[in-house]
């Protein structure tokens, strides 16, 4: 089963926001942003740019209809700034005019007299000045110092991991059409119905009933588009305003320069084996780069903080993090949300203590793999853990204690060139690690012709989300796919949304609409069952769209029974609602149980380095993948390959650089993700046979992020490949450019 | 007036040449499969087809960045969209692409589509390396590019049979469902066509491919009179004689790149003008363009450097031959004053004994700009003396360098040498931090790739 809109998107027929005929009279709109990454803004001068040819408007907070404000978890971000200044690229005001080229020129017009302040850009430095966001968080399990005392080796040292941009194809963008009565239509490229709903509401200080949020698929999302509501209530805010349809589209280097990233990290970590190779101890102190507002980073702070203890059996731990307010654009969430920056250190933190002990990071990995039983640091004892079998199973398809042999071998025989291997487990939590979210509704109509509509709050952008839930509604109800169609996200129809995102975006959404198919399933075999006079209404079934009375074949097809119920007056229509059971978690304790369950994978990276140039290739990837019963093992191979390959361009080559001001230097000149000739001629997958899960939907997995971890063993074949030449530095940052490969060989000292 | 075919449909238009074919199909065309995302050719997304008449009366395809592509240089060309790809049913490539799962979230899609089809339409060896040359510009975020490269190898599996005789390849193509049959149609229809001349005006701005222009200024493009090379015939060659190639000054990198001269003379280029740019913008960025443009880090001007070139410039009434070493002044600063084109680039052939090599590290090993490329000639007596040495460095100045190095000349190369030479490059080097990298390590890095030079073409005996 195929993700259907591949159909269209190979004519170029499927519509993305630009795609979608201008509406007649349609404006443009761009936003006037900060120069400045701090600053007091003494005056700001629009009359010019408001006069300038083709202008409709020039709108700065004062102009903003409702609540100046798009903060997502805190309410600290304006729409529009005031009087101050936090970041480069923050808007400040918005052009709005009769073309794209008009709008363009008068934002040259726009005067803004900001008096500079000093600025901070480093995560460290901001938390030693008690700039940061929300509160520090922290937990200690067990027994640290009695833990450390008895450790044979202990690993120490500082780590960092890089920012990453989306870089998704379809950039930040809406069109807004205001209709009669004061409501406004939205349509927009955006992961988070419900929020921006609400979002769009507040700005224009209109009720939410006026407001319908549509959105039909995206051009890429992973994150970057689930806390963004600037580029969606600044267009809304004009076409309310004016009264005119108007569009805001962000242009690349734009987007690059002023959207959020995948934040940086910093870290200190602290790892105690003891004789055996058995972790002890684990401390680890998380420096987030989150940027000059919350935006959603506390919330991808508290997932790095659930999973830093990545696959592993840790039972003496602390763990703190802080959210660090920097002066850059606020940071995001992107795919892993967190997860691949606290899995990261720990991956690192092992390497090292392998090192130390003489022995290789996966026979030190082997050892301390989770297993049913463990508990987790915030209290979860595990069952149905499936990290062994993965590894196992690695360990099988990869012939991984060959492979090493035949690296030590290669590396013995050469010097100018040196092969590395890097193995990584998975362990990731599915559910929104925040509590609430984990609801979703879907609202199913029959129609008499027997045609579905299925909505949900789900967001298609590409990972086959509407796919999975048009097979869940066809098996549920019986019928064959082709009469389900997935109906575009939209708030009037499905109201109060959760965010696509956490990798749950068929997991509920598809729950949910199990749910509704199978209230109209009973309905309509109740109704069956008397219309066609059944002795024993338990006999009458729903197969391959026909109607099944006891052993014999179709005596009704589906759209007959559709018609036939519908003027029996039976309802075809049914609204379900799913929430995640059994969920909970403790901010204070930092104890509880906030994953419905954990999709568990290992793979194995090799690369080729050239030391005399710094340059590498990746020369294989395996995986293995527990996606639990697939309900689509193409999508899911789709979403594995995809999300390693982007891991693997966080590790390796994607870089943002910044000007000592805080400007953004790094364009889509220098922004580079892997291409088609960079992934290895060797990509493997394995999806874990027998893999059953209760805890969602016809027992499949979630698949969005997971996999995206194993991005981790390209850095870590790196820094293999790279210790076998010398060992007298640190272990390098993340990515591990090829500029970073080549000084960590060449230059005297790291960084010098 | 620009006249050209966009898909099946005649189209004469008044809006400006310099407004670029990605803007003109989706805004005044309203054909919205071509995508916008990145408006710098860095992408793909917005990949079209350009098929142009050839000296023989058919047509030729390629496939280009319609971000950067003005109308004028389709002047009198056949332009294809996905819309003009598929009528009822899908074509191979869009068949084969969905039958791999090659495409997520779809917006990259369209032109993966295009490229492909362009290879199927113009590659003569239809190779799987052939096909992922083809898209090495095409850049995907979803799908970690497994399923499109199953798609591509599927695609090569399907075409293996094609008849490639030039007289019978278009009527292959179209029955094996690559494009559809109107296609046949074009060589005539386009011979119908009269394209304007190029413009002669005195501030007429020169357009030698554009890559580099649309990028820079295309705005200030839309409102100037615009002079595109593309229309210049007579500068389209290359040809060797027994001292020198010469190379028109309207060549594109790729025609460069594949000509039968340069194989013959210089086969190392083949591969190394591969690493220039993706071939959705060889097909258009010319030589002498690439030249003009003046980036401190090019690797045509390094390579070029190197096997010291000469530039033919033709002004008004006027000739004269400036070494490409004398070429620059400053940043971005040339020794081409207005009204004046670089016509022809001369490059003399590899003298008795030389060899040349090129070196180039970047942050992604494709399709990127080089932290530091170096390309060298090296002349060498029977008894390993050298006798001429040309070496230039990129990223490590405002200006393309050629390094002096005359003081090596007469010494053996060997261990020493090559160390003295890496470290005297090393201290010419005077690099800056930037987005390619940190000072430090372009210079570090110059003196490795000088080692390089000698170390890997001696062992890989990559005299050419």
């Amino acid at each position: 089963m195929k993700n259907e809109d591949m159909l269209m998107h190979v004519r170029g027929t499927s519509r993305f926001i630009d795609d979608i005929p201008a509406p007649e009279g349609c404006l443009h709109a761009v936003l006037f942003t900060s120069p400045v990454a701090r600053g007091k803004i003494k005056s700001l001068d629009v009359s010019k740019a408001s006069a300038a040819p083709g202008v409709a408007a020039v709108y700065t907070h004062k102009d903003v209809p409702g609540l100046n404000q798009v903060g997502h978890i805190m309410k600290d971000q304006p729409l529009l700034a005031v009087d101050s200044v936090e970041y480069i690229g923050q808007p400040i005001a918005l052009v709005v005019a009769e073309s794209l080229r008009a709008a363009r020129r008068a934002l040259k017009l726009i005067a803004a007299d900001i008096e500079p302040l000093e600025a901070v850009f480093s995560p460290r430095e901001a938390a030693a000045k008690g700039l940061i966001h929300g509160k520090r968080r922290e937990r200690v399990t067990g027994d640290l110092a009695g833990a450390f005392a008895k450790c044979k080796y202990v690993a120490q040292g500082r780590l960092a991991s890089g920012p990453q941009e989306h870089f998704y194809f379809e950039t930040q963008r809406a069109l807004a059409v205001p209709g009669e009565h004061d409501t406004i239509k939205v349509h927009a490229s955006a992961q988070s119905p419900g929020a921006f709903h609400h979002h769009l509401a507040e700005v224009l200080g209109i009720p939410m009933h006026k407001v319908e949020l549509d959105i039909r698929r995206l051009g890429g999302g992973f994150g970057g588009k689930e806390s963004t509501a600037v580029w969606i209530t600044a267009p809304a805010m004009a076409a309310f305003l004016l009264k005119r349809p108007v569009k805001l589209a962000l242009e690349r280097n734009e987007d690059i320069a002023t959207t959020g990233k995948r934040h940086a990290y910093e870290y200190d970590y602290k790892l105690g084996l003891d004789a055996e190779g058995k972790i002890l101890a684990y401390e680890i102190d998380l420096y987030q780069h989150a940027g000059a507002c919350a935006d959603i980073s506390p919330a991808v702070l508290g997932r790095s903080f659930l999973h830093v203890s990545g696959s592993y059996r840790i039972p003496n731990m602390r763990v703190s993090g802080v959210s660090c307010r920097t002066n850059i654009p606020p940071n995001n969430a992107f795919r892993g949300f967190g997860v691949p920056q606290g899995t990261f250190a720990i991956e690192a933190a092992l390497t090292h203590a392998a090192e130390l002990m003489g022995v290789t990071p996966e026979d030190l990995k082997r050892r301390n793999l989770l297993r049913d039983g463990d508990t987790l640091p915030y209290g979860v004892k595990l069952e149905g853990v499936n990290a062994g079998r993965c590894w196992e199973t690695l360990e099988k398809t990869s012939g991984l204690a060959a492979r090493r042999a035949a690296v030590s071998a290669y590396n013995k025989e050469h010097a100018d060139t040196k092969k590395g291997l890097g193995v990584v487990p998975v362990c990731f939590g599915i559910s929104f690690a925040q509590t609430a979210l984990n609801q979703a509704s879907a609202l199913v109509n029959i129609y008499v012709d027997g045609s579905v509509a299925v909505s949900t709050g789900a967001v298609e952008m590409g990972q086959g989300v509407n796919a999975k839930i048009r097979i869940v509604a066809a098996r549920t109800l019986g019928i064959p796919l082709h009469w389900v169609r997935v109906d575009t996200t939209n708030t009037s129809r499905i109201p109060n949304a959760s965010p696509t995102s956490a990798s749950t975006g068929a997991d509920l959404n598809g729950m949910a609409t199990k749910y509704a198919c199978e209230k109209l399933r009973a309905r309509l075999l109740e109704f069956a069952a008397r219309h066609l006079s059944c002795d024993d209404p338990a006999g009458v079934s729903i197969c391959d769209g026909a109607v099944c009375v006891g052993e014999k074949g179709p005596v009704m097809n589906w759209e007959k029974l559709a018609a036939a119920a519908q003027w029996a007056r039976v309802d075809l229509s049914e609204h379900a609602f799913y929430a995640t059971p059994n969920l909970h978690y403790n901010m204070e304790t930092e104890q509880g149980r906030p994953f419905a369950y954990y999709s568990y994978g290992a793979s194995l990276t090799e690369v080729k380095l050239d030391c005399v140039r710094g340059t590498y290739t990746v020369e294989a990837v395996e995986v293995v993948q527990d996606v639990g019963e697939s309900l689509s093992a193409e999508i899911d191979l789709g979403q594995i390959q995809g999300a390693v390959v982007q891991g693997m361009g966080w590790a390796t080559m994607e870089q943002i650089r910044y000007a000592p001001d805080g400007r953004v230097l790094t364009g889509v000149s220098g922004y580079k993700v892997p291409d088609i000739k960079f992934v290895p001629a060797k990509f493997e997958v394995t999806l874990l046979k027998d893999s059953s899960n209760p805890y969602a939907v016809c027992n499949s997995k979630a698949i969005g992020e997971p996999p995206l971890v194993h991005g981790i063993g390209a850095y870590l074949a790196l820094v293999d490949a790279l210790r076998s030449v010398r060992k007298d530095k640190p272990i390098p940052p993340l990515p591990v450019t090829p500029e970073r490969a080549f000084m960590y060989l060449h230059a005297p000292e790291e960084g010098k | 007036m620009t006249s050209f075919i966009l898909n099946e449909q005649l189209v004469r238009t008044e809006e400006h040449p310099g407004m670029v074919v990605l803007e003109f199909v989706r805004d005044v065309k309203c054909l919205s499969g071509t995508k916008e995302a990145c408006r710098e050719g860095e992408c793909g997304a917005c990949t079209v087809l350009v098929g142009s008449r050839q000296p023989d009366g058919s047509v030729a395809y390629k496939a280009c960045a319609s971000c950067l592509l003005p109308l004028g240089d389709v002047d009198g060309c056949h332009v294809v969209t996905v819309e003009g790809l598929s009528g009822a049913d899908l074509t191979l490539v869009q068949q084969l692409i969905v039958e791999h799962s090659a495409s997520q979230c779809g917006f990259c899609t369209p032109g993966i589509v295009l490229s492909l089809t362009a290879f199927a339409l113009g590659d003569k060896k239809l190779s799987y390396e052939g096909a992922v040359n083809a898209l090495d510009g095409n850049i995907c975020r979803c799908t970690g590019y497994v399923a499109i490269r199953n798609a591509a190898r599927a695609l090569c599996e399907s075409l293996a049979r094609i008849d490639a005789a030039p007289a019978k390849r278009l009527g292959e193509i179209v029955s094996a469902g690559i494009v559809p049959a109107y296609f046949k149609e074009i060589p005539a229809r386009l011979a119908q066509l009269k394209a304007e001349p190029a413009a002669t005006g005195k501030d007429a701005v020169l357009v030698a491919g554009g890559t580099d222009l649309f990028v820079q200024k295309p705005e200030q493009l839309m409102e100037s009179e615009l002079c595109f090379l593309s229309k210049r015939s007579d500068l389209d060659y290359v040809t060797a004689d027994w001292n020198f190639l010469r190379v028109g000054g309207a060549v594109t990198i790729e025609e460069f790149r594949l000509s039968e001269p340069v194989r013959k003379y210089f086969p190392a280029l083949e591969g190394d003008f591969l690493l220039h740019s993706s071939a959705i913008l060889r097909n258009k960025a010319t030589l002498a363009g690439n030249i003009v443009n003046a980036s401190p880090i090019g690797d045509a001007t390094i390579i070029l450097l190197a096997l010291d070139a000469r530039l033919v410039i033709t002004g008004a009434g006027s000739q004269r031959e400036v070494p490409l070493a004398k070429f620059y002044l400053g940043y971005k600063k040339t020794d081409l004053a207005c009204g004046e084109l670089v016509s022809e680039i001369v490059i003399p052939l590899l003298p008795k004994g030389a060899r040349y090599h090129f070196e180039k590290v970047s942050n992604r090993a494709t399709l990127d700009i080089a932290a530091v490329n170096s390309a060298v000639r090296v002349t060498t007596a029977p008894d390993g003396v050298i006798t001429d040495l040309r070496l230039s460095a990129g990223g490590v100045g405002a200006v393309p360098l050629l390094l002096n190095l005359d003081s090596f000349k007469g010494r053996k190369v060997d261990a020493a040498t090559i160390e003295a030479l890496a470290k005297a490059a090393e201290s010419e080097a005077k690099p800056i931090d930037d987005i390619r990298g940190s000072a430090a390590y372009k210079k570090l890095l110059l003196g490795q790739l000088v080692c390089a030079h000698f170390t890997r073409a001696a062992a890989a005996g990559e005299a050419v």
